[in-house]
């Protein structure tokens, strides 16, 4: 009886006294899973009608993110796409914060060790999304400054610079993801230094002859070839 | 009067002054070449026209390097009997002073506003540093009108070669005109002459920290005059020859400040002109005569090619702005042989009203916006040097008066579509 008792009834009461500390614990997680998913559709609802007033969309379009977004495959408007991200954040956030409740220690880590990397990743996002909102800008003031200085390599030129803009942007963001902090910089640095290598060669001995034919044409400009409009 | 008037103790020396009658502000910035003629051209101005008043030059400077103040200051007519005076006249005042701000003729001309409010002068007139071809009669030209016949406002009217003052005939006057209901020829003139009361009237404005203090003051300065009601004439000065500008001045940096405050007073002033649907001509004073003018050398081909790379590389941005088929038109007409190459007044009509428009509803960054005109500009310029290469300067009027004219039948279109 004894032995029966201690391996089969104990056990069973040691199981049921944690499952009654773990119900309550049970049941509170799933209230705030609920909670967290309805407050996650109001989030979106409430940030979208905020990003319509403010006009989000119109901006996104100034700036030339919503052509870009759509090549990229995404059809919806940038403050539906934002409301969205939010609305699931919400959501994931309460899900953590639930599966924390459950007072599991392996669970507990884990979630603590997600918590602790999760700024990492709003930095690192936030990152790519200036990276491109300004390699976008940047890109096209270089494009437009090109084409105004006459300069036939203009759109090449305008890629380049967005290109180089939203690069730099992904190496502080894996940097900041801490994927492979060094090998990343240095990574950059032989790319960006290769290019600007390749552009001194380039320049220094392929347009040699060019670079020669355009100083001396700089030097002795024939007189009568520049427009003598006063334009004002 | 052998020393430049510094900035702090400029208010001490006017209390010296008291008051004034008349004024002539001349902004510069590296002007040594030119300036003195222009001082001098001004006080022989003063001393015959305006003999029994009070009148003070100022010069606002920019912070020359050359010294162009200096050269204020030593520049004088010694011997007025020299341009045939023989009355007793006034002596005049000079005050050579740096102004403070954003670099640019708009902030030069705010320190001669605030100057001409503290004199309390009844008229004003503001001339370039760069001129050659100033008189003395310009002076007069530009005071008289305010003084005697109690204008406000007086823009110039000049004789220029049919290719110059681009900006001013193919956006700036038949725009300003086709707004505002005034035909008012040189409406960025640069030289202008106004009374003590607008001088007092600009300077209430809060625009000194904007395009307005650059470029866009002169602009600004008329459109202003013409919308709030004040009484707007122009003179006829002759031709206006200046020193040769530097030709690596950027003429998209010139355009954007230009366009964009013109665009700009169209929000401002968008009550005014929604009711306005012709234009009246405007009082002129001045005798009308012909000058020989130096030949203009216009490099057509680069301004083409120049026009066939935005449309090349710019119909990302002009997308957004200009209507489908013009953008469409735009691209044809890159394929099309030089001797066809043309852009009608209707197709650049609505382009500057889709450049208003967008800059009005923001649809992109202004300053992206703006400087992508400049090849459609350029594509402009060369397609009117071409249609006008064999007119004579009248003919040119009349093709510049035709343009007009398709600015104001198409502006109900953009009355429509501004909301």
């Amino acid at each position: 009886m004894n032995i029966i008792e201690r391996i089969m009834v104990e056990p069973l009461e040691r199981f049921y006294e944690k499952l009654l500390i773990f119900l309550p614990n049970l049941l509170t997680s799933l209230i705030l899973l609920v909670f967290g998913f309805l407050l996650g559709v109001f989030v979106k609802w409430a940030f979208n009608r905020i990003f319509k007033a403010v006009n989000l969309d119109g901006l996104s379009q100034k700036l030339g993110m919503r052509d870009a977004l759509s090549r990229s495959g995404f059809k919806e408007p940038l403050s539906l796409i934002i409301s969205r991200i939010l609305k699931w954040l919400t959501i994931i956030t309460f899900i953590i914060v639930a599966m924390q409740n459950l007072s599991i220690p392996t669970v507990e880590h884990l979630v603590e060790r997600m918590f602790l990397y999760l700024p990492n990743i709003f930095i690192a996002a936030l990152i790519l999304i200036l990276g491109y909102i300004l390699g976008n800008f940047f890109g096209r003031a270089a494009i437009i400054a090109s084409v105004n200085a006459g300069m036939a390599s203009a759109g090449l030129i305008g890629k380049a610079i967005k290109f180089t803009v939203f690069l730099l942007s992904c190496t502080m963001a894996l940097e900041q993801l801490g994927i492979g902090k060094d090998t990343i910089v240095i990574a950059f640095a032989i790319v960006f230094g290769g290019i600007v290598f390749a552009f001194s060669i380039a320049f220094g001995l392929g347009g040699k002859d060019i670079a020669g034919d355009f100083l001396r044409k700089k030097m002795r400009e024939p007189k009568g070839e520049n427009d003598e409009i006063d334009h004002l | 009067m052998k020393k430049a008037i510094r900035s702090d103790d400029i208010g001490s020396y006017m209390k010296s002054i008291g008051n004034a009658d008349i004024i002539v502000g001349i902004p510069s910035y590296n002007n040594a070449s030119t300036i003195g003629h222009v001082v001098r051209a001004v006080q022989a101005g003063f001393a015959k026209y305006f003999p029994e008043k009070k009148a003070v030059l100022v010069n606002s400077d920019g912070g020359s390097t050359d010294g162009t103040m200096d050269i204020v200051h030593d520049a004088t007519i010694e011997n007025l009997q020299s341009i045939l005076l023989s009355h007793k006249v006034n002596p005049f005042i000079k005050i050579a002073t740096p102004y403070h701000g954003i670099p640019g003729k708009g902030s030069a001309f705010r320190r001669i506003f605030e100057i001409a409010d503290s004199l309390g002068v009844k008229a004003c007139a503001v001339v370039d540093s760069d001129l050659r071809s100033i008189t003395p009669e310009w002076i007069e030209l530009l005071i008289k009108p305010v003084l005697e016949s109690k204008f406000d406002y007086v823009a110039p009217l000049y004789q220029r070669h049919k290719y110059d003052g681009t900006i001013t005939n193919s956006i700036v006057y038949p725009l300003t005109r086709a707004l505002y209901g005034k035909r008012v020829r040189q409406p960025i003139g640069g030289d202008f002459g106004f009374s003590g009361r607008l001088a007092k009237f600009y300077l209430s404005q809060d625009v000194w920290e904007t395009d307005v203090a650059r470029y866009g003051i002169d602009i600004w300065m008329t459109t202003t005059a013409i919308a709030n009601d004040f009484k707007v004439c122009q003179s006829y000065l002759g031709a206006k020859i200046h020193d040769p500008k530097d030709p690596g001045a950027d003429l998209s940096a010139m355009l954007y400040q230009v366009a964009g405050s013109t665009f700009d007073l169209m929000g401002t002033y968008a009550s005014v002109w929604r009711g306005i649907s012709d234009s009246q001509s405007v009082p002129t004073f001045g005798f009308h005569y012909d000058v020989g003018l130096e030949p203009v050398t216009v490099n057509l081909e680069r301004m083409i090619d120049r026009f066939c790379l935005g449309v090349q590389e710019l119909g990302f941005v002009w997308k957004d702005v200009l209507p489908r088929s013009l953008f469409e038109f735009f691209a044809d007409l890159t394929d099309v042989s030089q001797k066809d190459f043309a852009i009608p007044d209707e197709a650049w009509v609505d382009t500057i009203y889709s450049f208003a428009l967008a800059t009005h509803k923001k649809t992109l960054n202004r300053e992206h916006l703006l400087r992508s005109l400049t090849p459609l500009y350029i594509g402009r310029v060369a397609s009117f040097v071409m249609e006008t290469r064999d007119s004579s300067s009248n003919e040119v009027e009349e093709k510049i008066e035709t343009l007009c004219e398709v600015f104001e039948n198409k502006k109900k279109t953009l009355l429509n579509d501004w909301g």
